[in-house]
């Protein structure tokens, strides 16, 4: 509605003049529904809640500078003239003028999104913040099969496949990763980017099926704008390693399904320059000569231009030195000595991604591997079989397990407990805070005590605990530290309430006894008693708590009060589950 | 000719097998009718007619094919024979183009027509010999007799039998045993020719197709020409000999049309020239932008303020704790029944999530939820009202500690003194302590009780002065304001008894004596008289005032001459004011609205006079005889009970929801502040006269001491605080605490109790 016109009747102010129906808004865009909802998921225009909702409960409501937004949004009139177009082109097929058609299709109006992702994402790190579904959307469509009848085409599982490995790639070579936790719905990651925790969720690594109810249209809708948001993203990033966006890679490598490796060598081979070249080099000729690895050199060669001015190097490499905080360099050690070599059966793909993000070399079965099994230098060979077959006396065999529980524990965990052939003890996640949570499972408390071994042995004083505690580093101590205070400082408050209410009842047997002294019975009234049946005069130090604890709940506001309540509720419901979690424990321990 | 040469060599090679060849080409005959035709008709006319180049190709070889059906059309039997003239010719391609060049010197004055013909029929001689080669050549390698004669019927007819069809012999042709699919595949991946090989059903046998065959098949899928070498676009050449012909083949004269230019054409080019003009129609590429660069450039740009709303970026989904692990801990792992117990839950009760446990990472299943939950994720981001959390201090709501949403109240230890423990308990009556009423000394206190009994009781000590005992419950007691009238107010049923407490000196004893006296009344109203008539008691020696209905409450006006009597009647009847010195009484000058609850009679103002009715409180000034002043809304279900500040402005009143309101008389006719602290009904509020307390008692046998400090700044808040919660009283028949009142000097409450005791709270 234009400013300066209002039409009798309507609103100028308030609820009904700032928000509007999902109805009236398609009315006044005069668009359809398919289109507006497209609209809205580019630009990220969602309803919001009016305070008062004047066309009543079950509408959705708008805000009218929201949907002013869009009617200003080109897009709109991109959309529109694509509508037409289509309309063009089927026309001219109906009419059998098959050339014209294909004239038509061959330049048909497209459109970006860029301007839109600037638009919602100013800064870079408002992008990173909302990366999380991105990341988790195209992760998923990089496994979903391509299919006609939902319109999801090979060009784009294999772009989102791309970008996935993009992503992981440059996460690993910066060892960004925080924590990997693997469960039932997929294997979930954690970065850190710029402060900002970013958590994906990846499948498993099986075909994946399609469900009936679940609508395309929306996932592609939203596909498309996070398969741009993540490639520009992606740059942003390649660009801040100084290292051409979109990467060129080996295409032998890529043909074994080894993207991830091929983009890691890339990435290498381009952000350190002329230094490591010959190395490529040798290690490239060693392999069969082929076409595919001439092109990568002259792609690599042609990468090295931008960067090998003198002073992008450098600058580089000091730029390196100084952004490297306490916890990467924490991360890119973790692995640093370790030769790893993965068996066939094992998740390839998250293995290759996590263990160069910690630091260590790792190699797998198959064509395209950097070495053979039978390398000597292996220390931990990763299998997922029963038993292993031929087994190398100098390396260790273990469960995948080991290196997702070490990375989360940030320790080399001993590795009896995860050799072939055994059950595993179990893998626990590491979003939760146990101690909030208020359940510690048997498995943290045993990490928990390596880690604290670990770090003694670090620590030139190993016999002072006193230090120990002090080590800023370490956050997870710091919060056991934390708590120890916390518990002693309760049981100093507690100790102190209980003298303080001796005290009070010494004062009160005090008073009454002068009371008592002093009531002289008189008259026929059958009356006065002093006034104490100790328990009814007074109460018990629970109640007197608990009063105290209530009384300002009475000042609150009602909005307040049902807020606090609901919160409590939640809190007992937490403790129920807790208490649920602990029963079953007793019941497993007395069944064995 | 080296050509020839080749041919004949090719021949010897194929001689020896010719004959069985010629039996197989009989007997494919009878299959391919129509191409035998043709190939026959082309053996009788090859003298007569100039075959053109395709057709030379095109006999001899037809019948050959290891595919055993009639869809290649003629060109697939070409392939063969081209390929094996290729082979023979590659050698000697010098040496037969020397031979053209040859020709093409001798008749170089021929047309290009002649010249072709020339080289045809140098070839013809030889072909004719190849063609023979070729066609018994074909068949004798490749052509093995079907093995099956059951002709071309649909093999369904054998689906049920054991056999497939006969052969030549009239034998059964028994079915293969088939290959289990896991099989085959090994064999597929043993074995890097398997894919060559075709399973022929005709015959129940796998066929191998050879290099060339498959070449074949594969430019036929691109819809090429089989053959490798035809050129489909070979010029055009004109086999009709001109020379000897005398007449043109057609009289007619030629057509105007073939001299001048087409129309249509030339509009068919104006439209196209049109339209490229127009830039419809364009030729060169739009040149490619790339599609990624460096957006986030600077930041700098970026501080520049966005018009539209701000935006409020979505919750982040719920990270997974230890039970989504694809190996939890055992404790995780719900039981059987607890499994069990979930099914009969209702769906939205139940838990999303299972909590499973597999034992190797090879072994965890695709989860079958994946496309649904990012769906829903999907659905929740645009179609999900979002709202801003609310923030406290520097958290979000969600995760502060509920502690911290309360209030911070000032420390109970500096807002003392207040009642905080029972000191006395008044112990006596048989019956529910229903009022009790300390005497402005603060020395006595007087409660009246449901058994009918009035008592007075010696504050400090507890003893129980004096008894009066009546024959129905007291209502309400109230003791004279006046420090030198010790006398008492009781309602009893419709009996509001005034009793000579007999405390005073002589000297007051005497004036109270005086007072009390009826002598000759004063003429009442009519009205007045309908409904109150005024009698001296005979049994305790005071005054009887009767009305006409119970009497609920009872007070005194500050100066001491004055009391109210509350009835539950409507209008101007609802609520008496008795004068004592005159023995008068007056109705209420206005028609009220409602049933009064309880009256009061301003502390400052005289005149001033508020009436609670069951939801609202009125103020009204006596004295101006005119209507409500104030109006106070209090929200309240239904009003108990009301108290107001000696200071005057300040008014509680407790209502049956359990519900205290605080009005701020000059501040607004709404309540200042609205507490809700007893779950039952609140029986009784009551300030205190010196000390910035009050307080209110409620049926669920508590009473709460709270701060009410008012301020002599207007712009300052009165202060709120909450200090005591006093327990100690039992329920009896379902009632708690029906009174309380303050010790007028000491910060000192009564209450009194249905379980028939009263009790003294202090400091």
């Amino acid at each position: 509605m234009p400013k300066h016109y209002r039409p009798a009747g309507k609103k100028k102010e308030g609820n009904a003049a700032r928000y509007m129906t999902r109805s009236q808004a398609l009315k006044s865009l005069q668009v359809n529904l398919n289109l507006f909802r497209r609209l809205c998921i580019v630009k990220g225009i969602f309803p919001r809640e009016p305070k008062k909702k004047v066309k009543g409960n079950h509408h959705t409501y708008y805000h009218v500078k929201d949907i002013s937004f869009l009617q200003h949004e080109p897009l709109l009139e991109k959309f529109r003239e694509i509508k037409t177009y289509q309309k063009k082109v089927q026309k001219a097929k109906a009419k059998k003028n098959e050339e014209l058609a294909r004239l038509l299709l061959t330049r048909q109006p497209t459109y970006k999104l860029d301007r839109l992702i600037r638009e919602r994402y100013p800064t870079f790190i408002d992008a990173l913040r909302d990366l999380d579904d991105c990341l988790t959307m195209v992760h998923l469509f990089a496994v979903l099969p391509a299919s006609d009848r939902e319109n999801l085409e090979v060009k784009r599982v294999h772009n989102c496949r791309r970008l996935s490995h993009e992503w992981q790639a440059y996460i690993s070579r910066t060892h960004a990763l925080r924590k990997v936790f693997v469960s039932v719905k997929g294997i979930y990651y954690q970065a850190e980017l710029e402060g900002q925790k970013i958590t994906w969720l990846t499948p498993h690594a099986i075909q994946q099926v399609f469900t009936n109810d679940v609508d395309f249209g929306v996932l592609l809708t939203f596909l498309e704008f996070y398969e741009t948001l993540l490639a520009f993203t992606n740059f942003k990033l390649y660009h801040s390693l100084n290292v051409k966006y979109p990467p060129i890679l080996d295409s032998r490598l890529e043909a074994l399904a080894a993207d991830l490796y091929a983009l890691s060598r890339y990435i290498d081979a381009s952000s350190r320059g002329m230094t490591v070249e010959p190395k490529v080099d040798a290690s490239s000729s060693s392999q069969s000569n082929d076409r595919a690895e001439s092109e990568l050199r002259l792609a690599q060669l042609q990468h090295q231009l931008p960067s090998s001015e003198p002073g992008a190097l450098m600058h580089l490499v000091a730029d390196k030195e100084v952004e490297e905080d306490e916890e990467t360099r924490a991360c890119k050690s973790l692995f640093k000595d370790l030769k790893f070599f993965l068996s066939r059966e094992v998740p390839r793909e998250s293995l290759l991604f996590v263990l160069p993000a910690f630091g260590g070399t790792v190699s797998w079965e198959g064509e395209g591997a950097p070495f053979k099994e039978d390398d000597e230098s292996i220390t931990h060979h990763i299998i997922d079989k029963p038993s292993a077959g031929h087994m190398y006396l100098s390396r260790e065999y273990v469960q995948p397990q080991w290196i997702y529980d070490c990375v989360n524990a940030r320790i080399i965990l001993p590795t009896e407990k995860y050799l072939v052939g055994r059950i595993p003890p179990p893998h626990l996640s590491p979003f939760v805070d146990n101690e909030a949570e208020g359940y510690v499972p048997d498995y943290a408390e045993t990490i928990k005590r390596l880690q604290a071994a670990a770090r003694n042995d670090v620590l030139p004083l190993p016999g002072v605990g006193k230090e120990d505690l002090e080590d800023p580093q370490n956050l997870l101590y710091a919060g056991f530290m934390s708590r120890t205070e916390e518990i002693e400082a309760a049981e100093n408050k507690k100790t102190m309430a209980e003298r303080e209410k001796q005290y009070h009842e010494e004062l009160k047997k005090e008073l009454k006894k002068e009371v008592t002294g002093s009531v002289v019975d008189d008259v026929a009234a059958p009356v006065v008693e002093e006034g104490e049946g100790e328990e009814s005069s007074v109460p018990d130090a629970a109640q007197i708590a608990q009063d105290t604890a209530d009384m300002p709940t009475l000042m609150m506001s009602r909005k307040k009060r049902k807020l606090y309540d609901a919160m409590k509720i939640g809190q007992k419901k937490k403790s129920e589950s807790v208490e649920r979690i602990k029963q079953r424990k007793k019941n497993l321990k007395a069944d064995q | 000719m080296t050509k020839k040469k080749s041919e004949a060599a090719n021949e010897d090679q194929t001689r020896d097998t010719k004959k069985k060849s010629v039996s197989a080409v009989k007997s494919s005959q009878k299959e391919k009718p129509v191409l035998a035709k043709q190939v026959k008709s082309s053996k009788e006319e090859e003298d007569l007619l100039l075959d053109s180049a395709t057709d030379s190709d095109y006999d001899g070889d037809s019948l050959s094919g290891s595919l055993n059906s009639d869809d290649f059309d003629s060109d697939v039997f070409d392939s063969e024979d081209d390929a094996s003239q290729k082979e023979t010719e590659g050698g000697d391609k010098d040496s037969s183009e020397d031979e053209l060049e040859l020709h093409g010197n001798e008749d170089s004055d021929d047309d290009d027509e002649g010249e072709q013909v020339d080289s045809e029929n140098d070839e013809e001689d030889g072909s004719d010999e190849e063609r023979e080669v070729a066609e018994e050549s074909d068949s004798s390698e490749d052509e093995v007799a079907p093995r099956n004669t059951v002709g071309d019927v649909p093999l369904e007819w054998y689906k049920d039998e054991k056999h497939i069809g006969y052969d030549i012999t009239g034998k059964k042709i028994t079915k293969k045993e088939k290959q289990d699919k896991l099989d085959s595949f090994l064999a597929n991946m043993d074995d890097s020719k398997n894919w060559r090989k075709i399973y022929d059903e005709y015959n129940d046998e796998e066929v191998e197709l050879t290099k060339e065959e498959s070449k074949l098949i594969r430019r036929m899928l691109k819809g090429e020409a089989p053959h490798a070498d035809f050129d489909p676009y070979a010029p055009y050449v004109d086999w009709f000999k001109w020379d000897d012909a005398i007449h043109p083949l057609s009289s007619a004269p030629e057509p105007k049309r073939r001299f001048i230019p087409s129309k249509w054409e030339a509009k068919k080019v104006v439209k196209y020239v049109r339209a490229i003009r127009k830039g419809l129609i364009k030729f060169d590429k739009p040149e490619e932008e790339p599609n990624v660069y460096l957006l986030w450039g600077d930041d700098s740009a970026s501080d520049q303020k966005s018009k539209h709303l701000t935006y409020i970026p979505p919750p982040k989904l719920k990270l997974p704790g230890h039970e989504e692990s694809y190996n939890p801990s055992l404790e995780y792992i719900p039981t059987e029944e607890e499994k069990a117990a979930y099914e009969l839950m209702y769906e939205e009760d139940r838990p999303k999530f299972i909590p499973k446990r597999f034992t190797s990472l090879r072994s965890i299943p695709a989860y079958e939820n994946a496309l649904k939950e990012s769906f829903d994720r999907c659905l929740d981001l645009y179609l999900c009202p979002r709202v801003r959390k609310k923030r406290v201090g520097a958290h979000s709501i969600i995760n502060i500690d509920p502690e911290s949403l309360k209030p911070k109240l000032p420390s109970r230890k500096d807002l003392r003194p207040y009642p905080n423990s029972c000191y006395l308990e008044y112990k006596g009556h048989t019956g529910a302590v229903t009022s009790v009423s300390p005497d402005c000394s603060g020395q006595w206190i007087a409660s009246g009780s449901a058994d009918g009994s009035v008592r007075i009781w010696e504050v400090e000590t507890g003893r129980c002065l004096k008894v009066w005992q009546f024959k129905e419950a007291v209502k309400c007691v109230a003791w004279n304001p006046l420090p030198d009238f010790p006398i008492l107010a009781v309602a009893i049923g419709q009996d509001l008894v005034i009793l000579n407490t007999e405390l005073g000196t002589d000297e007051e004893q005497q004036k109270i004596e005086e007072l009390l006296r009826l002598g000759t009344l004063p003429e009442q109203d009519e009205a007045v008289a309908a409904i109150v008539s005024w009698l001296p008691d005979e049994t305790y020696g005071g005054i009887k005032i009767k009305h006409f209905k119970n009497i609920s409450y009872v007070d005194w006006h500050p100066r001491g001459d004055y009391l109210s009597a509350v009835m539950s009647a409507g209008e101007t009847r609802g609520v008496v004011i008795h004068q004592l010195s005159m023995h008068k009484t007056q109705r209420l000058p206005i028609k009220m609205r409602g049933l009064p609850v309880c009256t009061l009679f301003h502390p400052t103002h005289r005149g001033m006079f508020i009436i609670a009715t069951k939801k609202n409180v009125r103020v009204f000034n006596l004295q101006k005889r005119e209507l409500a002043i104030k109006k106070l809304e209090t929200g309240l279900r239904e009003i108990s009970s009301m108290a107001i500040h000696p200071g005057g402005d300040n008014l509680i009143v407790g209502s049956k929801e359990g519900k205290m309101c605080w009005f701020d008389m000059d501040l607004s006719s709404k309540p200042y502040k609205t507490l809700k602290n007893h779950p039952k009904d609140i029986t009784n509020v009551a300030f205190h006269r010196s000390y910035p307390l009050f307080a209110s008692c409620s049926e669920d046998s508590t009473a709460y001491v709270f701060h009410g400090k008012v301020y002599s700044d207007l712009n300052e808040n009165p202060l709120i605080v909450p200090l005591e919660i006093l327990r100690g009283h039992s329920t009896s028949s379902n009632r708690g605490v029906l009174d309380c009142k303050f010790h007028p000097r000491q910060p000192w409450l009564f209450t009194a109790g249905a379980d028939s005791v009263i009790k003294l709270y202090c400091h």
